[in-house]
């Protein structure tokens, strides 16, 4: 689904945010991504997205050889993707509705799908009752899930969330992992980065804890911070 | 493309103009303004030149009979200018024809020729036209020592200064016009330029969300072209106004000077603003979205 050979990225400023990172997530698979702010995560998710190009190595996701894909190519992976971001990123002067309805336009659905696959995605959000309202007129939370409504409502494969819950309180960042989760039960394979300690410690899924571009631990059912290695950090 | 994507790009273009109403509002006075001041610039330049033409055809020469000759005199001079190789054509003014042009010419004015119908203080003249007017010398020093011919009316100097005057004339507008219309693309773009960086967010969301470069341009150049042709149909209305205002009140008031008839020039007028709007409208969108897109 995701791999990553040897993969290192090295800014034009000369940063290195990954070096030679090797990373396999398979179907149906909920991963977190955490890690201190600068650590690489967020490059990790743009070379998922195409968003960069990867200095050496080699990225596949959903069958598609990152590195090699042409420009026109990149919307047909990006469709294949559901991407929720922390700033939630809805169209301001679109509704509910027509924000969701959107994802399906660009692949030219059929009206009839569209008039099906909408409703069904909000009320999966539970936010069939705000189809008309703008973006500004709801929480952030609200926003939040809409965000995941339109990522969802082509039923993409997988689903890349980029600090999902970062400009939210702890209560609705549950609700949101709750929907993530249930998405994943349905058979989309979900990362999320985050830096959440709390939920990523709860919520007992596969952990791959990243720093100063390298993977330093990989495991299932981790914690944020491996226990032995924090006593040494603090103590 | 399908179909309904087609329709859902031209709804959406209308859609946006209208959800970003301020933006729009103020990119369709920009470009209103400028293609007003375009249009008016258009239209001034098209009555200079009318009227610039008029002059430069107007008779080379017109040759004055003496007041007191009777019809036969006169048939001789005619008969003179008719078998003269150098005249391609002449036209007789009696001395009615002679009054009437003199009225037309007072404009309001004319009562004060009123009574005199009937009287001989208007001569009979030809005005001639040349094959060459590298002959206008030859033929006046002819005509003028003839018997019976008062004056023969005759300036080189003027139709050399007139037709100097005309090419300046219209070299110097051909120029202005370009002037301006290289101004109010520079602003109509600019102010496009100014709406889409308004809404590049938003450019960027789609391009994350999959949608193709087309997907995302074309709802702008709609929307562009929107604005550009609302912006030219204000403009071409405002136009219309001024120009039937003001071209009443010079009709009225400056007799030497005629005024084209606002729908002479309004076909080309209204073509040329609204094609500017459109162009310039898509153009601008399709360039200012450009850098945009690359994410």
């Amino acid at each position: 689904m995701v791999e990553f050979r040897k993969v290192s990225k090295k800014y034009a400023n000369g940063t290195l945010a990954l070096n030679k990172i090797d990373l396999h997530i398979n179907k149906g698979e909920f991963a977190f991504v955490v890690g201190p702010s600068g650590s690489g995560k967020s490059t990790l998710v743009k070379l998922v997205l195409k968003e960069e190009n990867p200095t050496e190595g080699e990225v596949y996701v959903n069958g598609y050889d990152i590195s090699s894909l042409k420009r026109r190519e990149v919307p047909y992976l990006r469709r294949s993707i559901g991407i929720v971001f922390q700033d939630f990123r809805l169209l301001p002067n679109k509704t509910v509705y027509e924000n969701v309805e959107f994802a399906m336009q660009i692949t030219e659905s059929l009206p009839k799908e569209i008039r099906r696959q909408v409703p069904m995605s909000l009320g999966l959000v539970g936010l069939s009752k705000k189809a008309d309202a703008y973006p500004n007129q709801l929480s952030g939370g609200e926003q939040q899930r809409v965000a995941l409504a339109r990522a969802l409502v082509n039923n993409p494969s997988l689903l890349i969330a980029d600090e999902p819950t970062g400009n939210l309180d702890p209560e609705t960042s549950w609700e949101i992992m709750k929907l993530m989760t249930e998405i994943n039960y349905r058979g989309t394979t979900v990362i999320v980065a985050t830096h959440e300690k709390s939920i990523v410690n709860s919520m007992k899924k596969r952990v791959i804890a990243i720093d100063k571009g390298q993977i330093i631990r990989d495991e299932e059912k981790g914690q944020y911070e491996n226990e032995v290695k924090n006593s040494q950090i603090y103590s | 493309m399908k179909l309904r994507t087609a329709k859902y790009i031209v709804k959406e273009g209308f859609v946006n103009t209208y959800r970003n109403i301020l933006m729009s509002f103020a990119s369709i006075v920009v470009v209103g303004a400028s293609l007003l001041v375009f249009g008016v610039f258009w239209a001034i330049m098209a009555n200079i030149n009318y009227n610039t033409r008029i002059f430069t055809e107007q008779p080379e020469m017109e040759v004055f009979c003496n007041p007191e000759l009777d019809d036969a005199q006169i048939t001789t001079i005619e008969w003179l200018i008719m078998s003269d190789d150098r005249i391609s054509e002449y036209t007789i003014i009696s001395k009615e024809e002679a009054l009437e042009r003199a009225k037309e010419m007072l404009g309001d004015d004319k009562s004060v020729l009123e009574g005199f119908e009937g009287e001989d203080i208007l001569p009979v003249s030809f005005i001639i036209k040349l094959d060459n007017p590298g002959n206008s010398k030859d033929v006046v020093d002819k005509l003028s020592v003839f018997p019976g011919v008062d004056n023969v009316r005759y300036s080189q100097e003027t139709i050399d200064l007139i037709s100097k005057l005309v090419r300046w004339i219209r070299a110097g507008s051909g120029m202005l016009i370009l002037m301006l219309l290289v101004i109010s693309i520079v602003i109509i773009a600019n102010t496009i330029k100014l709406t889409v960086f308004s809404r590049r967010k938003e450019i960027n969301i789609m391009k994350f969300i999959g949608a193709t470069d087309w997907f995302i341009r074309l709802p702008f150049i709609v929307e562009g072209v929107i604005i550009g042709l609302v912006g030219a149909l204000i403009s071409f209305g405002v136009i219309n106004l001024i120009y039937t205002e003001v071209s009443g009140r010079i009709i009225n008031s400056v007799y030497f000077l005629k005024v084209l008839e606002g729908k002479e020039i309004y076909s080309d007028l209204i073509l040329s603003i609204s094609l500017i709007g459109v162009l310039v409208g898509a153009l601008g969108s399709t360039v200012s979205i450009r850098k945009h897109l690359r994410v």
